[in-house]
């Protein structure tokens, strides 16, 4: 391919990350400004580039508090899910028993499963339980919604690890769950840290189950928060796209991580399809 | 007790550990009644089992009596039998619903998979600066739901939005985008589409990338062009991928309540109402569990009647 037209090319797609992106960019871009002066029709960029949305943000919403809330929920999603996760995944990367065929068809309807459907129950349920505005509930139907995938991706990555490993260690006399603890699990540790930070991704991000569960303005997360502020407040559009912003901050740093593990796992997932 | 006769890996890793550390946890496993390599892939499945079993199949149990009740959010209410169905499929919101699931998730599934398909094929191009590309065109889908939908809410506003102020310097009226029914269905697509394209991408130009190279070159040797290469190269090998993401963009579109929900609630007049927020406004909004939970039901139901479908036609193309 000449040089030129790989130039025109680089130009295409910048053009096209440009456009795609825009949505995004003008988010940030807007935060810095006014409402007046985004609503004003004069101008596209920041006339006076100003943190008044921030100012307002941080002394008079109770943003940090969404931000903690949604720590809490996405870090506790994440450790459980991990956890029963990786024991599932073991079980199906180095076992050959009836039954796994059926968990695995039944992790498969899982995840086609229309949450609404569970939502219903589970609310009535937790409600009788008095655990609405609960992290609880919404921790524990974010690891099941989770289940699927994480188990998937960790299956394969304990498949890439040879069992001459376990088998060696088994000569050693270790057991079954000791190699799994003790060679497996180290082995297998970046995967099992790209898994987690999907995983945490989606539940700082999801925004049906937290509005069902955590009404309260002290329990919500950052979704639930701005969604609420945004029918409160609904053309303060400085401070909208000034939380907005922040909330994007840390899901933007975590996919900067995993981006490079997205692509290897696609490519898995297209060897076998 | 099966496990103190059969010499099991963990009696095994027993006699050997004289010396470890881990001696004392190796016996109280030992002691597990129960705890046998033949059983212990069960045992590990168990936790996972039992969440799967709790957070959802318990629920929709539960959602199959509720379907059949007259109940709200505090009590279960009398045993109507189908009444719920009954009652739905004389209402014209449902239809409405079931339409606009329909065109959503179509329309999605399309177009995605056209614009996730064409950068596919450019990211698989070599040129300097592709990686940030690729990575650049990841964030519409991995952004949060909230921030796209106050980015686009503003876009679209009807006053001060950009859209109606460009349209507005080329002497065009201004457009209500989420007041006309119309505009309002279009903009909850083109969001949609505008967050789920990238994922396409990624799954496609992953699947190009795995062609094998030499397949081309002698298919140029055989003296074929770039669009025949094209036809019966990558097409292809392009189709196993496509026909799992088209029944995984359906699922996911038609399970969505996001998008309609953060951007016009439904509205204006249930215009832009899925099944999924229909269920969610006779639930939450109507206390009306019954009527909520069947619209739920025959969503599943939907959902499995169109992957079925699509399932066979993967079969009969294969």
């Amino acid at each position: 391919m000449s040089r030129r037209r790989k130039w025109l090319l680089l130009l295409i797609g910048l053009m096209i990350v440009f456009i795609a992106d825009f949505p995004i960019i003008t988010v940030a871009v807007n935060s810095f400004r006014t409402t007046e002066d985004i609503l004003s029709s004069q101008n596209i960029l920041p006339s006076q580039p100003t943190l008044a949305n921030y100012f307002y943000i941080n002394t008079r919403t109770r943003f940090w508090t969404f931000l903690l809330n949604s720590g809490i929920v996405a870090l506790g999603s994440t450790c459980l899910g991990i956890a029963l996760a990786a024991l599932a995944g073991f079980a199906m990367s180095r076992f050959r028993v009836r039954g796994l065929r059926c968990y695995n068809q039944a992790l498969l309807i899982v995840q086609m499963f229309p949450l609404i459907l569970a939502i219903i129950p589970l609310f009535i349920f937790f409600r009788q339980l008095d655990m609405v505005n609960n992290f609880i509930p919404v921790i524990l139907v974010y690891t099941t919604t989770q289940l699927p995938f994480s188990t998937w991706m960790l299956r394969s990555y304990f498949d890439s690890i040879p069992r001459d490993l376990d088998e060696a260690a088994k000569v050693d006399g270790c057991s079954p769950l000791r190699s799994f603890a003790q060679i497996i699990l180290p082995l297998a540790a970046p995967g099992i840290a790209a898994v987690g930070i999907f995983s945490f991704l989606f539940s700082y991000n999801e925004f049906f189950i937290s509005s069902v569960f955590l009404r309260d303005e002290s329990r919500m997360t950052i979704p639930v928060g701005i969604q609420s502020f945004m029918q409160q407040y609904s053309t303060d559009w400085g401070s909208l796209m000034a939380s907005a912003t922040l909330a994007m901050v840390p899901t933007l740093i975590l996919f900067l991580f995993i981006q490079r593990f997205l692509m290897s796992g696609a490519m898995a997932g297209a060897v076998k399809g | 007790m099966k496990s103190y006769q059969k010499p099991s890996d963990l009696d095994k890793s027993l006699s050997y550990s004289g010396a470890s550390p881990y001696q004392g946890q190796v016996r109280s496993f030992r002691q597990a009644p129960g705890l046998s390599a033949q059983n212990l892939p069960y045992l590990l499945l168990l936790p996972s089992v039992f969440l799967i079993f709790v957070i959802e199949f318990y629920p929709f149990i539960t959602g199959v009596l509720y379907s059949l009740h007259k109940g709200t959010l505090l009590n279960r209410g009398a045993f109507v039998g189908l009444d719920n169905y009954i009652h739905l499929f004389n209402s014209t919101d449902f239809y409405h619903s079931l339409y606009f699931s329909s065109v959503f998730a179509l329309s999605n599934v399309l177009f995605s998979y056209l614009i996730g398909l064409g950068l596919a094929l450019l990211l698989n191009l070599d040129f300097p600066g592709r990686g940030f590309c690729r990575v650049a065109l990841l964030i519409p889908w991995i952004v949060p739901a909230i921030v796209s939908i106050v980015s686009w809410k503003w876009l679209i506003a009807d006053r001060g939005g950009l859209a109606n102020i460009i349209l507005q310097t080329l002497g065009l009226g201004p457009i209500y985008f989420l007041s006309q029914s119309g505009w309002a269905m279009v903009a909850v697509i083109v969001i949609k589409i505008w967050r789920s394209f990238p994922f396409m991408m990624l799954t496609l130009l992953a699947a190009l990338q795995v062609i094998d190279r030499t397949l081309y070159e002698a298919g140029k040797l055989d003296g074929a062009n770039s669009r025949q290469l094209f036809w019966h190269i990558t097409l292809p090998h392009l189709k196993n991928i496509s026909i799992v993401q088209a029944i995984l963009m359906v699922i996911w579109s038609i399970n969505d309540f996001e998008t309609p929900y953060l951007l016009t609630q439904g509205g204006p007049s249930n215009a832009t109402e899925n099944l999924i927020l229909l269920s969610y406004r006779y639930t939450f909004g109507r206390n009306d569990v019954g009527r909520g939970s069947a619209v739920a039901l025959l969503t599943l139901v939907f959902l499995m009647i169109l992957a079925t479908l699509m399932l066979r036609q993967q079969r009969s193309v294969a």
